[in-house]
């Protein structure tokens, strides 16, 4: 018994892929619907702000992430974007990472029209730009002196949704969806030097890290990870990618548990 | 785009992924491919979004029909960063220190006054505030208060090393050590949570692919895969078998 159990120790690590494989596959196939009942502290305040906005404010959107985050934080983007045509907020889109241009198409591709949102009335999609902390900086003093076109190369000025819009004094919040720590500037530069409500979407390797900016208010809210996306899409009431995610990562996490408790198991009893 | 185009996307995204889970089996020439043409093609897609997007409209187009003023306001930064470029030519590397010289200036003076008001003085005075006011404060704040600031003390001390941790010391150190260790412990658990929502994506492209729509093809490439290496598992057994003949 004792050697099965010291070979069981020793198992080839593809038979863990495989198992891990099917416990994220059969959720996918057959959804169990695994309740997700908990809702965040923090990702009820970022869904209190959006709300409590009044209709015809205007937001920041700065989603910078690629494909290699776009599962976490493509569903927390869609949900802020969805919560606030809802509301009837305006949206401007930034970005400063080049593999996100193309996620942020594919949003705003379908989106506005389930809301009858138009182009360059209720939201507008600023090219990508470098150097962020310059365009930061620069964006407090005139909007258009970084961005004078929109990422067709249509002039920004004569769209109505930017209509009396010069700089962060006319904007309500910043929200940034982000794979990077690109959250951290947008803090420092614009948050704590402007005075700009700042709030994020990060992924769950990076989610711990931003506690210290929430406990002091310099983030009001936050989204972790596709839990976070997933709370969201509860409180807005419009499950999503987050939501159906849910049940493979329950499964996952048990799986990983289950393997963790029966390897010290073994190791205590069989030693 | 067009159905057919659609389609054929989809082939080259399963294709891919299962070329690059294939990895977790063993090495092969499919993985090979598919990280070539991943650093390929994001290298190329970075390429065209800078130039389109930064170089055509804030370089070449106030170049053409800029004002004299436009044109040296492009001019001189662009000096500055092409000097970066002569790092790569010996002789003349001395150029790119005025391109670095810039760099350094111009990020520092961004940087550290903005570095120490958010991450230094913003979170002391975020440590200290609650205790301003800590008899009016609920019994959680005040038990959440406390912790935050026993911790950070604790962990400060522990990274001191001026004062032999001995005594009361270890004491606070190995304190330190507990709250650091559960940072650690929360970070772990939230980064297997976050690789797990990872491939939960790939996957759920995966099935999205395999459906009639995409002509299966999530299907024919895992079939395909699978042929590949039990075709060779084969070849390599039978000649094993034919040299020890």
């Amino acid at each position: 018994m004792k050697e099965i159990m010291h070979k069981l120790l020793k198992i080839d690590r593809r038979y863990l892929f495989v198992l891990l494989t099917l416990s994220i596959l059969i959720p996918i196939i057959k959804p169990l619907g695994l309740p997700n009942k908990s809702i965040s502290k923090d990702v009820q305040n970022l869904y209190n702000f959006i709300d409590n906005l009044p209709a015809g404010s205007t937001i920041i959107c700065s989603l910078d992430y690629d494909p290699s985050t776009a599962p976490e934080l493509h569903p927390q983007a869609t949900a802020i974007v969805k919560h606030a045509f809802k509301k009837n907020i305006k949206v401007i889109v930034v970005t400063f990472i080049p593999g996100s241009t193309g996620l942020i198409d594919e949003l705003f591709e379908k989106i506005p029209q389930q809301y009858g949102k138009k182009y360059g009335e209720d939201y507008v999609i600023f090219p990508y730009m470098a150097n962020i902390v310059a365009v930061l900086t620069q964006m407090n003093s005139n909007i258009y002196s970084i961005y004078d076109k929109d990422k067709d190369g249509k002039d920004l000025k004569s769209m109505p949704i930017m209509k009396g819009i010069n700089n962060y004094k006319n904007i309500s919040g910043i929200v940034n969806i982000t794979g990077t720590a690109i959250l951290d500037i947008w803090v420092a530069y614009v948050g704590d030097k402007f005075g700009v409500p700042v709030l994020g979407g990060v992924t769950a390797i990076s989610q711990v890290g931003y506690g210290p900016y929430l406990q002091k208010g310099q983030i009001k809210g936050l989204l972790g990870g596709m839990k976070g996306a997933a709370e969201y899409e509860t409180l807005i009431n419009e499950p999503g990618k987050g939501t159906s995610g849910i049940d493979a990562l329950n499964v996952a996490h048990l799986l990983v548990l289950a393997l963790i408790i029966m390897s010290n198991l073994i190791l205590v009893i069989f030693k | 785009m067009s159905e057919g185009m659609i389609i054929f996307g989809a082939w080259v995204a399963a294709a891919l992924t299962l070329f690059l889970f294939s990895f977790l089996y063993k090495d092969n020439p499919f993985f090979k491919v598919a990280e070539h043409l991943f650093i390929g093609a994001g290298m190329g897609w970075y390429f065209q979004t800078v130039y389109y997007k930064i170089m055509v409209p804030k370089i070449l187009e106030p170049l053409n029909s800029g004002t004299g003023f436009e044109i040296a306001m492009v001019i001189i930064p662009s000096i500055l960063g092409l000097s970066l470029i002569t790092q790569f030519i010996p002789k003349i590397s001395w150029i790119s220190r005025y391109g670095f010289t810039f760099l350094m200036g111009y990020s520092a003076g961004m940087a550290i006054p903005v570095g120490l008001a958010t991450d230094f003085m913003n979170q002391v005075l975020g440590t200290i505030e609650p205790f301003a006011n800590f008899f009016s404060l609920s019994g959680f704040e005040m038990f959440n208060a406390l912790i935050i600031a026993i911790g950070t003390v604790c962990v400060l001390f522990y990274f001191f090393f001026s004062v032999e941790h001995k005594g009361v010391g270890k004491k606070v150190s190995n304190i330190g050590i507990y709250f650091l260790m559960v940072y650690f412990g929360a970070s772990f658990g939230n980064t297997v949570m976050a690789r797990f929502s990872l491939l939960y994506g790939r996957f759920d492209t995966l099935v999205n692919y395999s459906s009639a729509k995409y002509l299966y093809a999530t299907s024919w490439i895992a079939a395909g895969l699978t042929l590949f290496f039990v075709a060779e598992k084969l070849v390599k057994t039978l000649t094993k078998a034919e040299s020890a003949e």
